[in-house]
């Protein structure tokens, strides 16, 4: 388990964490989401001790990581997957965090292994990884010691769909056993994979959070895109009843729930080809949460 | 990934059974990394041939009374010290450099046992090091006498422990001070050639233009300093031992000092 209580990094005028709070519960998978620059990596190195906050504190399974004797035992870490030596060979680097944790060389096989890196490849120095080989060996380097937290700074970065899709069953199998899993990445649609429990992060504040039905509760369908056998009908019919209607594409973008649209249909019977709610679900709801903490606001021009 | 986790109390992990690694398993493992990459591995290697051609030019050019094992020993002991710190700078900031620090002091959070352990490691490497040099100069020796002379083995023991140990434990410790300090490969190798080999020069050029500093020079100039225990009688004098002492708390213990506090302080990235 990881508590996080009441964090805060300041560095001179700028506030990287503001006042943090959660805690990632064994057997579950939380996943950490932001934009870049939101304080997710900020937090996941006070967590390990890297960087000393300026208020509040990590524990991890009721310690501060510093008093935990021969940590890689107790907690995996993943933090950037290319901050190794590039001149050493990838299964030089897992024998070295091997070899620090006291543990023999077979775990360096049986790691490599687990994340399907080859003997060739182990062989092969690290800066002729690719970004994915890179992120399959940090894995392998946090699994080493057996630990029983999991933390992991965008270990998704640079897998190809296959190879999330592996590393979703690995972490899910592992909070299967009891394990404690915080991942990070400022891609929804990778941590709505993997993660039961989500933390939405904004400009260092925490911006919502929760499991991902009751984030998507809080969610209000008032767009839709339809398409009919008469879309002229349709359109009539719509606007009569007061909606908005445009061309949107093949079809209609309508300023009303499905529920309504599909009403009016039925009321005209109007035969529907396609009815689905225009809004991007938690994507838009990422967007939304985070929109005043985003660098970039979209060009009027490139608004729908 | 065989263990099912079982909490005593939920969410508690139950250290009683973890030892902290030891002084010895971290020193071992940072003499690993001395040594396991490319550049590391020929860095060492090339030094002890830099010695071993070293030796061979001089067997073959050197008067044939002077063609003694201390003879062979001193150069080694030479160029040994010249070419240390940059092993031990390799060492040190390579884990900023290469960034590698993020995993060493996750692993080791107690930075400073860490740091202990590197210098431990840095000066085994040397001893090492050292070793191999005496036996280079071995080589050397018979060399000399194939090429005319009539060596003395024995030797004389302030060269020994002066000229060849202590001169290259000081290159050990000047090595880890400006690696702590600069974090930085290029940078620490720039700074330390600047210091071997610059910084005499100049002191070297005011020397001569003044006699007043002359006097004062070998007092504040780590390298001046250390010439005494290298030649002569091996045997530097009290007041030469005084400057030594002088000259190494300000260019060796402060910054050893300093870097270490920096060490322990910076956010690796």
């Amino acid at each position: 388990m990881i508590t996080v209580e009441s964090l805060t990094k300041t560095y001179a005028s700028f506030t990287a964490v503001d006042d943090v709070s959660f805690v990632c519960q064994p057997g579950r998978v939380t996943g950490f989401l932001g934009p870049n620059g939101a304080g997710k990596t900020t937090t996941m190195r006070i967590m390990v001790g890297l960087t000393n906050p300026t208020h509040g504190r990590v524990t991890i399974g009721g310690h501060l990581y510093r008093d935990i004797p021969n940590p890689g035992r107790h907690v995996g870490v993943l933090l950037d997957a290319s901050a190794q030596h590039a001149g050493r060979t990838g299964r030089e680097i897992l024998g070295i965090g091997a070899s620090t944790m006291g543990l023999p060389t077979s775990r360096v096989d049986e790691m490599l292994a687990l994340v399907s890196l080859s003997d060739e490849e182990a062989k092969r120095r690290l800066r002729n990884y690719s970004l994915g080989m890179k992120q399959r060996l940090g894995i392998a380097h946090a699994l080493l010691g057996d630990p029983s937290v999991l933390i992991l700074d965008e270990p998704a970065n640079g897998l190809d769909p296959a190879g999330i899709r592996w590393m979703r069953g690995l972490l899910k199998g592992y909070a299967d056993r009891g394990g404690t899993v915080l991942l990070s990445s400022h891609l929804l649609n990778e941590v709505e994979l993997i993660a039961d429990e989500m933390i939405l992060i904004g400009r260092g504040a925490i911006v919502a959070r929760g499991d991902k039905e009751s984030l998507r509760a809080g969610e209000q369908h008032k767009v839709t895109n339809v398409t009919s056998l008469d879309n002229t009908l349709l359109a009539k019919a719509l606007d009569a009843q007061g909606y908005a209607v445009t061309a949107a594409g093949g079809g209609l973008r309508v300023e009303a729930a499905p529920v309504d649209v599909g009403r009016v249909a039925a009321d005209n019977t109007i035969v529907l080809s396609d009815l689905r709610s225009a809004d991007g679900g938690l994507e838009d709801l990422f967007l939304a949460l985070t929109s005043d903490t985003q660098r970039d606001d979209t060009p009027a021009g490139a608004q729908p | 990934m065989s263990t099912t986790v079982t909490p005593v109390t939920p969410g508690t992990i139950d250290l009683s059974g973890t030892t902290q690694v030891s002084m010895l398993q971290l020193s071992r493992v940072e003499l690993r990394k001395a040594l396991d990459t490319r550049a590391g591995r020929w860095f060492a290697i090339a030094i002890v041939g830099l010695v071993l051609l070293v030796e061979v030019i001089y067997a073959v050019t050197a008067p044939d009374n002077a063609k003694d094992y201390g003879d062979f020993l001193g150069i080694a002991g030479f160029v040994l010290g010249y070419f240390m710190p940059i092993l031990i700078i390799m060492l040190v900031t390579s884990e900023a450099s290469q960034r590698n620090g993020l995993v060493t002091f996750t692993l080791e959070p107690r930075r400073a046992r860490a740091l202990v352990a590197k210098l431990a490691a840095g000066l085994l490497l040397a001893a090492g090091v050292m070793v191999l040099a005496a036996a280079v100069a071995v080589v050397g020796t018979l060399l000399g006498s194939l090429t005319g002379g009539s060596p003395v083995w024995s030797v004389d023991a302030n060269l020994l422990f002066n000229g060849f140990v202590l001169a290259n434990v000081v290159g050990v410790f000047i090595g880890f001070a400006i690696g702590t300090l600069l974090m930085n490969t290029p940078a620490a190798i720039v700074a330390y050639f600047a210091y071997s080999l610059i910084l005499p020069i100049a002191v070297g050029i005011l020397s001569a233009l003044s006699s007043a500093f002359e006097k004062v020079a070998p007092w504040i100039e780590f390298n001046t300093a250390q010439v005494p225990l290298f030649t002569g009688d091996y045997t530097p004098s009290g007041e030469e031992w005084a400057q030594i002492a002088t000259a190494g708390v300000i260019w060796m213990v402060i910054p050893l000092v300093l870097g270490t506090m920096r060490l322990l302080r910076i956010e690796f990235k």
